[in-house]
């Protein structure tokens, strides 16, 4: 999901509260004018078409994620709108709490629950696969462990949660999310092609969006692209899988404290409660309000648009901050494991969705 | 050096901020303070 590759500033170099949220402003502007600019050209599109022009037929979500990628991409991003950029992740964890609204509460628990399942069968086959890539394209153990927490659960968060857990150098981090950044932007780009190729249904392309793309920002867009309910489902699968993030990152921790190159966890409670997303917890009590009926339906309207505004600024900042220049300056040999063991798990998840769909056991 | 990565660690916990957003914005329509949000 997200990130923070920079090292936090020591306290005395650390400018003043106000002065750090001032900072932001610029960046944070950038993104909401990218977002309206994408959700202006679908309009502007529409109209068009509906007067016999030739226009794209593009939504805002991919408008807003070309034009971030556009400008990042062809042009050097000043300095001054960087610290806003990164507020790109307060406006996804936003928007998937919100969209909770849309979400009955017994709906989130069964398919909750039915994810769980997929992600634990997932977690297993991915971890093991990635290991065992690296291992045959000699990678270090962990920049391999990097990976593999990377693809397997959450991405960037979980690479930065596990960085300091099993004391990886600052290279193996840096290389390991740019390669699942980059391979997350391939991603945006190739799952709703085989999503309409197998003629996948809604619900059942976000299950997998959700299961197999890594960072949640991407995987919420992969998802949108498709669709409305798919862009949901991807998010309630992702969010599944982001639960697991601390039992993986203390199991790669107490492995590495076991060989003796990383410091012992003493507090495993307490370990795992700091890395656990606390977003999913204003997720479900959004959900659960919603399902008692606390508001009416025009209420729960409001709350879904006002979700749709903040992934706005969210979908821009995934355009923005993706180095498509980090597939090849990564060296190929952490891009190919990657990308093999995407693949696996991209299959391997898609075998999984279509198996349970198939039989109906997700109705 | 800076990262290639354009990703930042921001001055404040990003989760909490979402949730007490989410929640202010949840009282706000539910007490009709706002009427109503259009896409």
């Amino acid at each position: 999901m997200s990130a923070q590759t920079i090292p936090i500033p020591t306290a005395a170099r650390q400018p003043p509260r106000s002065q750090q949220l001032l900072a932001l402003i610029p960046g944070t502007l950038l993104l909401f004018a990218i977002g309206l600019a994408g959700k202006a050209l679908e309009s502007l599109g529409i109209y068009l078409r509906a007067h016999h022009h030739y226009f794209p037929r593009i939504e805002y979500v991919l408008w807003a994620i070309i034009l971030g990628l556009l400008l990042s991409n062809l042009f050097t991003v000043p300095a001054l709108f960087r610290p806003g950029i990164a507020t790109y992740e307060l406006w996804l964890k936003l928007g998937i709490v919100l969209v909770a609204a849309k979400f009955v509460f017994a709906d989130v628990l069964h398919i909750g629950a039915m994810s769980l399942v997929l992600v634990a069968i997932e977690l297993t086959l991915s971890l093991t696969v990635m290991t065992i890539l690296g291992k045959i394209f000699r990678l270090p153990p962990k920049l391999t462990s990097l990976l593999a927490i990377g693809s397997s659960i959450c991405g960037v968060t979980a690479i930065m949660a596990a960085q300091p857990a099993i004391d990886a150098d600052e290279q193996d981090t840096t290389t390991a999310i740019a390669a699942i950044l980059a391979l997350g932007a391939l991603a945006l780009f190739t799952f709703p092609l085989v999503g309409h190729f197998l003629h996948m249904g809604q619900q059942s392309y976000g299950i997998w969006a959700g299961l197999a793309v890594d960072n949640t920002a991407e995987a919420t867009v992969t998802g949108a692209l498709y669709g409305d309910l798919a862009g949901r489902m991807a998010i309630l699968a992702k969010t599944a899988r982001s639960a697991f993030i601390g039992f993986v990152v203390l199991g790669y921790a107490v492995y590495w404290a076991s060989q003796g190159q990383a410091a012992r966890v003493e507090r495993k409670a307490l370990f795992l409660w700091q890395k656990f997303p606390k977003f999913i917890l204003g997720f479900m009590a959004i959900s659960i309000l919603a399902s008692l009926g606390f508001f009416s339906v025009g209420q729960l309207t409001s709350l879904g648009n006002l979700s749709k505004w903040a992934f706005l600024p969210a979908f821009a900042g995934v355009g923005l901050r993706t180095q498509l220049r980090d597939l090849v300056t990564q060296g190929w040999r952490p891009i190919l494991v990657g990308v093999l063991g995407e693949i696996f798990i991209a299959l391997i998840t898609l075998g999984m969705v279509l198996a349970v769909y198939h039989h109906g056991a997700a109705q | 050096m800076e990262s290639p990565t354009p990703t930042r660690k921001l001055a404040f916990n990003v989760d909490a901020a979402a949730i007490l957003i989410a929640l202010t914005f949840a009282a706000l329509i539910r007490l009709n303070i706002i009427h109503h949000i259009n896409w």
